[in-house]
């Protein structure tokens, strides 16, 4: 008898509501084992889509987090099936499953094989649940019709007639102009407004959800609504879109270009052109003419134009510009082709609706995703919205609890009156903190939580209930200090017990700030979305509330400076002023002279006319230039759009020509060498260096390792004493040192933001957030304690780390730490290269990759086929240049360094004071459980090696090489170097990069001895023939560059590697390995890994080698 | 409910000519449209046919309704005030009863032994209430029809109780209100050009006409939402086909049908088959 099924299909809510955790803690592997195959039985034979999904998510979880605790007793290797991994590539879950299945049952449960399981079900829990969304978005009345047609002649639609009539003076079409709110949430009850929440758990989905205007503090006038769209009819039978705020326009003339959403910024247009039915979704791909859809729908020879503009809000707000300017553009098109009652004005609630659907189908198709509160702008005022049931006759009724779209409750003046409105205008202040933030990752955790029913989640989830129900009482009453104290609480309790990443350093040395400045008179503070750091809310006594707007502005620019190296930004901190919009969407038909298009469209518009002959000018361009000359020179709308049309005409610079200085200062300065680049360059041209080319031969045989080739620790306890001692007594005699490798942005971690990651403070421990630097500090500290002798402590930097870590330490006096403590300056740096066309083909077509779901997949495939043009366009192997300079340069990898370490004289600097040094243990900067652990020393002492690389056994995303028997020989094999993907799933270890280095021996490998070490130009001779023989790689990285207002693109950019595991083929060197336990050797590429991170007890282990100050 | 009543709206724009085009009918005689819905009028038991048309046409008319004239009478619509106005032109002769109502571009092709006006009358007489024709059309029609939407009378396949009519609606509106469980996906009720409406129908237009201009409440849709407000009213699919005359090629083809369902099938079909041999891709 399961005793874990009835959680799923119980009918009694308190057995369905108890913690997967709790019940699992007594069970045992065998039990465990059990269980999950019981689960996996019933979620196949289940149709019920909630009980499959929370099924899946237990499997999940057993897998993840309560076998691998069980089986970390005995060592297992096992080989993870690459025909599995290939199935969860390709989304095919359920055959991975199969195939890993298979494989626990043929070898037997292992770590490895239960990290691919977990994935695997975990990817097909969410496939599922992404699914039903898209379903039922589809299947929403009124959304279902776009998806029948296929052809013209069957269009339903047809254009208003006003529309169609032409002003008799100025000879223009009228203009449909559509303003929008955007929406901010007073408490969002625990992310409840994902649309999976929202449909399995309707009672616990509520929002308090409020329209607003806004300006920006300083700049703008007054508030205004932010977001609105332009429809009007043209003379062209083409779509001609343009986004003002991004600066782009397209004329589109066929289909296909419609349906291609990453093409350029006008992506979310184009959703609004087919969600409103413009262009429904079901003719993609019907190879029909966009020419014969116009006409059919406005008249032969004529189109529509649409415009989007944002007044100066920036990306990220967490206030649902995207979203509420989607609906504003669709709401626009729907107006215009009948699908709303009225032309102008408000609309109707029925009519709200639709354009919710709408614009969940828009943001679908777009290959984006946002709660189902952020259309909110759309409504007036203040509502309270809540999930709903699913009842008889919804599209969801039989499928899931609640209804895909929730129902919106307006709070009239009677509930919450104007004065407590207007009290809440005088005490709030909003902001955008300036972070960078994604979001994504917070969403599925915060779903499997809710799934799993984790105790302490579901606990804090129940306490947002009754917060909200105190934040819609002070409301009602206008008490806003009682609402600020709910938000407050909101934030630090249930919000961080659910996630504890939505908080970070920053926002809580702002708040830490804010508070020491006003005491009793700040009021509270309130997150914003689904993380802190962008939108934010800062709630003041009336009267200093225009005191905190200036401070605020001048705190988060302050502590934004101290942190910017540290964490993600993306723009510079902004402070609005904002009010509440009682209108909701609004629409004015502008006809005559007053059908203007917003300011900026015309820097876009004009200057592609200007340059056309006069008698190439068709008489509907004229009468747009006769327009706008009229206008600018009488219309107040456009004051200032001469000067901007001048601006956009002719050439600027300064701005480029500082970028390139600083470029040419930073390569000078950290030992950039062009003739190697040169010589990459005419490489990388003619096919000698590439992706394809980092690969050993393809006749290479890659073997696992063989019993013995290793010695086993992952065992602690039962290591001999002996080897403690060895390693205890070196310790005490000053014999160890520490390199951290902490030159990296960590591209991974922040996306190509680049930040330190050394300096990034990742989670909380010891009671606040820590940094990478601080945690192997505190590390360091312990074992000082323990052995009486400190540690010296070397973190490499970089052209890019160096002067932030250098500064960071010694603002926080170097964390307290006792021992010797430097940083090796990087001395090699290489500038970034476009890729080849080649190569980014190799990457996306050869290598194998992580299909996205159907919408995403098209989106990307339709991104990758820009950045191909671009690359072309840009010219293959050039030069990197178009970005920040500290984005256009690479460190070069980190075999450099070691080798960095004799050239910039740390290491003999080292010697001098402590000439008994004999080894290092170099290790990456977010391997955070590594310890110089005395019995893992002593070993490496006792065997005599030159170097001893730590591995761990492999999991599903341990993927980038391992140790192997490369013809026969044992060596590390990177993963660029493999010449076939699935030889590295027939290898048991994985590479933790920490490695054991006798000093002695390594310098003889370079030929130089301890003495040589003060001669630069015999140390440089040395490094530069061991990296002769050294592979170069070729690798593709992700960098972001940023522009406007907080918006970002990311590219692909080559740059080169040599990679210290290399060492280990180096025929004059000792090299040994060692099997260390996963907690030691795992690292933190992914800020998504954190959550699993905490809960598998991986942080509470880190906290016990730890010593804070 | 008696009925013995007709009007045939002929007063519009584009309609005026229509009703006076010859066609040849199922028993091989030529004759104009007008006839052919007298005849079907008058065969499913009306008495006394009003017909609305536009000034100035009057004799033509006269002379297009052959032996029918004596039961029709001619109401001119002064002024292109809309649809709903030139039906309560005839509100004077309607009186207090329930009428047929039929468009005068309109013809109607039984299926059934019975005609098209006939079924529809035998409807609203047994359910005592105003009936509309409709038929399930595809969404892309949408513009051109009124709609209704509605739920199946249980025990009648072809009938249903309606609750909600919109003029020329939206498919996103129509899929939202106007969904009838057991049609197919993507089609809708629309209206067939053919009504037997009670005289409330009359009085409600009288109220809307006299209100100032609202859109859409000139129309006869908008009557007949207010309409289901207060009295039963029911939709009939009808065994038959409907032929807009007035739509391209719409004449042509209701020639066709007229002749494959007469005496001369044979004879036609045999021309069109030799057409389609001569004929040329």
């Amino acid at each position: 008898m399961s005793r874990l099924l009835p959680l799923i299909t119980s009918s009694d809510v308190a057995v369905r509501d108890q913690s997967l955790d709790a019940v699992c803690a007594h069970l045992s592997a065998a039990d465990l084992l059990a269980e999950a195959a019981a689960l996996d039985a019933f979620r196949r034979a289940s149709d019920n889509l909630y009980a499959r999904v929370r099924a899946l998510l237990f499997l999940h979880a057993i897998h993840r987090f309560h076998l691998p605790v069980r089986l970390a007793t005995h060592t297992t290797t096992a080989a993870i099936p690459f025909s599995g991994y290939e199935n969860l590539l390709q989304r095919r879950f359920e055959e991975a499953i199969d195939v890993f299945l298979t494989s626990q049952q043929t070898a037997g449960p292992s770590d490895a094989i239960s990290s691919a399981l977990a994935a695997a079900y975990h990817r097909l829990a969410f496939q599922t649940l992404a699914d039903q969304v898209r379903r039922s978005v589809r299947s929403v009345r009124g959304n279902q019709w776009m998806f029948r047609m296929g052809h013209p002649a069957d269009h339903p639609l047809r254009i208003r007639p006003e529309l169609l009539e032409r002003d008799s003076a100025s000879g223009t079409y009228p203009i449909l102009r559509e303003r929008t709110p955007v929406r901010m949430d007073l408490t969002h009850c625990g992310w409840s407004d994902i649309f999976f929440l929202g449909m399995d758990y309707p009672e616990g989905a509520k929002v308090l959800n409020v329209s607003i205007d806004l300006a920006v503090y300083g700049g703008d006038a007054a508030p205004r609504p932010p977001v609105e769209a332009s429809f009007r009819v043209i003379d062209e039978p083409v779509l001609r879109l343009t986004s003002v705020d991004l600066g782009c326009t397209a004329e589109i003339s066929s289909l296909n270009e419609v349906f291609d959403f990453a093409k350029d910024y006008l992506g979310l247009l184009k959703a609004a052109v087919i969600a409103s039915g413009l262009v429904p979704p079901g003719i993609e791909g019907s190879g029909q003419s966009l020419g014969d859809l116009l006409a059919e729908v406005v008249g032969p020879g004529r189109g529509i134009e649409l415009v989007s503009n944002v007044n100066n809000i920036p990306k990220g707000s967490r206030l649902a510009v995207s979203t509420n300017l989607l609906a504003a553009l669709i709401s626009a098109c729907m107006r215009a082709t009948n699908q709303a009652r009225s032309l102008t004005g408000g609309l109707a609630e029925s009519e709200r609706r639709i354009v919710l659907a709408r614009a969940l189908l828009g943001e679908w198709l777009g290959g984006s995703g946002g709660g189902w509160q952020d259309s909110g702008g759309v409504w007036p005022g203040i509502k309270l919205i809540e999930g709903a049931l699913a009842m008889e006759g919804d599209p969801e009724f039989g499928i899931s609890r609640g209804r895909l779209m929730p129902s919106h409750r307006l709070l009239d003046v009677n509930e919450v009156p104007v004065a407590a409105r207007k009290r809440l205008q005088d005490s709030l202040v909003l902001v955008h903190g300036g972070m960078a933030q994604n979001v994504g990752p917070i969403l599925e955790m915060v779903t499997e939580k809710y799934l799993l029913r984790c105790d302490k989640e579901w606990q804090a989830r129940q306490q947002t209930h009754g917060i909200l129900q105190r934040i819609l009482e002070a409301l009602k009453t206008g008490d806003i200090q009682a609402l600020g104290a709910a938000t407050s609480e909101n934030f630090q309790q249930p919000i961080q017990t659910i996630i504890p990443w939505a908080s970070n350093l920053y926002t809580e040395t702002l708040i830490t700030k804010v508070r020491a400045e006003f005491g009793a008179d700040f009021w509270g503070f309130w997150m914003l979305g689904g993380m802190a750091g962008g939108g934010m809310g800062f709630i003041f006594a009336p009267q200093r509330m225009h005191e905190g707007r200036r401070r605020l502005l001048e705190i988060m620019t302050e502590t934004k400076r101290t942190l910017e190296c540290a964490l993600p930004f993306a723009m510079a901190p902004v402070v609005y002023d904002f009010s509440i919009n009682e209108r909701g969407t609004w629409s004015d038909l502008l006809v005559g002279a007053e059908a203007l298009m917003p300011a900026g469209y015309y820097s876009l518009s004009i200057p592609p006319l200007l340059r056309l002959p006069r008698n190439q000018l068709a008489a509907h361009h004229l009468t747009e230039l006769n327009h706008f000359a009229v206008a600018c020179r009488s219309h107040p709308h456009l004051s200032g759009a001469v000067e901007a049309l001048f601006d956009s005409i002719l050439p600027g610079g300064p701005v480029e020509s500082a970028n390139e200085e600083s470029l040419a200062l930073l390569l000078d300065e950290f030992g950039f060498d062009p003739e190697t680049h040169e010589q990459i360059r005419a490489d990388l041209k003619v096919g000698r260096l590439g992706l394809a080319q980092n690969r050993l031969p393809a006749n290479a045989v890659i073997e696992d390792v063989l019993a013995g080739d290793l010695f086993d620790a992952t065992q602690p306890a039962s290591l001999p004493a002996s080897l403690h001692q060895i390693g205890l007594n070196a310790l005490c005699a000053g014999e160890v040192a520490v390199v951290t490798l902490a030159a990296g942005a960590g591209s991974r971690w922040t996306q190509g933001a680049g930040v330190v990651k050394a300096l990034h403070p990742f989670c909380k421990l010891g009671g606040r957030h820590r940094s990478f630097i601080e945690t192997h500090l505190a590390k360091s500290r312990q074992l000082n304690r323990l052995v009486g002798t400190p540690l010296p402590h070397v973190f490499t930097t970089s052209y890019f780390s160096h002067a932030a870590t250098e500064r960071f330490l010694a603002d926080h006096g170097n964390y307290g730490y006792q021992g010797p403590l430097l940083l090796s300056v990087g001395k090699s740096i290489g500038l970034r290269l476009i890729p080849t066309v080649r190569d980014l083909r190799f990457a996306w077509e050869e290598m194998p990759q992580q299909m996205l779901d159907v919408q995403q997949q098209k989106v990307r495939d339709s991104l990758r086929s820009a950045l191909l043009q671009w690359a072309q366009t840009h010219g293959e192997a050039g030069d990197y240049t178009a970005n920040l300079a500290a984005q256009c340069l690479h460190p070069v990898g980190h075999w450099y360094e070691i080798p960095n370490l004799l050239r910039n004289g740390t290491l003999a600097k080292l010697l001098e004071q402590r000439p008994q040094l004999q080894h290092l243990v170099m290790h990456n900067i977010d391997t955070v459980g590594m310890t110089v652990d005395p019995a893992l020393l002593g070993q490496h002492i006792a065997s005599g090696a030159g170097l001893t690389f730590e591995v761990i056994t492999r999991r599903l995303e341990d993927r980038g090489g391992g140790l192997a028997r490369v013809d026969g020989r044992l060596r590390l094999v990177e993963g660029l170097a493999m010449p076939r993907e699935q030889d590295e799933f027939n290898l048991s270890y994985y590479n933790s990069n920490t490695c054991w280095i006798h000093i002695d021996q390594l310098l003889a490998t370079f030929k130089l001895s301890r003495a040589d070490l003060n001669d630069l130009e015999k140390v440089n001779r040395a490094i530069r023939k061991v990296a002769a023989r050294m592979p170069t790689y070729i690798t593709l990285k992700e960098v972001k560059k940023r522009w406007g207002r907080g918006q970002e693109d990311v590219f692909p950019v080559c740059q080169f590697e040599k990679l210290w595991v290399d060492m280990s083929s180096h025929s004059g060197l000792d090299t040994r390995y060692i099997a260390v336990p996963r907690a030691r050797g795992q690292q933190l590429k992914d800020q998504a890994q954190l959550d699993g991170w905490l809960r598998d007890g991986s942080a509470a282990h880190l906290e016990s080698l730890c010593e804070w100050t | 409910m008696k009925i013995r009543k007709a009007i045939i709206t002929a007063a519009g724009k584009n309609q005026r000519a229509l009703p006076l085009q010859m066609l040849v009918d199922r028993d091989g005689v030529p004759k104009s449209a007008l006839t052919i819905l007298a005849e079907e009028i008058t065969g499913a038991g009306i008495e006394e046919i009003a017909v609305i048309i536009s000034p100035g046409t009057e004799k033509s008319y006269m002379a297009s309704a052959g032996p029918y004239a004596r039961e029709m009478q001619f109401i001119v619509q002064p002024k292109p005030l809309g649809y709903g106005h030139a039906i309560h032109c005839a509100a004077e002769f309607t009186g207090n009863e329930g009428f047929l109502l039929m468009m005068g571009d309109h013809l109607h092709i039984s299926q059934t032994g019975k005609s098209c006006a006939q079924q529809l009358i035998e409807t609203a007489r047994s359910g005592n209430c105003a009936v509309s024709a409709v038929q399930a059309t595809h969404e892309r029609m949408l513009p051109y029809y009124g709609c209704v939407g509605g739920h199946r009378v249980p025990g009648h396949e072809r009938l249903y109780e309606v609750e909600a009519v919109i003029e020329k609606p939206t498919p996103t509106e129509a899929e939202q209100k106007l969904v009838v469980p057991g049609l197919r996906a993507g089609r809708y009720l629309c209206f067939f050009g053919l009504h037997v409406l009670t005289p409330a129908i009359m009085k409600i237009l009288g109220r809307h006409l006299a209100a100032p201009p609202v859109a859409g409440n000139t129309g006869l849709s908008s009557a007949l939402a207010e309409l289901l407000l207060s009295e039963r009213y029911l939709a009939h699919e009808l065994e038959g086909s409907r032929h807009d005359i007035g739509q391209r090629y719409g004449l042509l083809n209701a020639q066709l049908a007229l002749a494959l369902i007469g005496k001369d099938r044979d004879e036609v079909l045999t021309q069109l088959i030799e057409l389609l041999a001569q004929s040329k891709a």
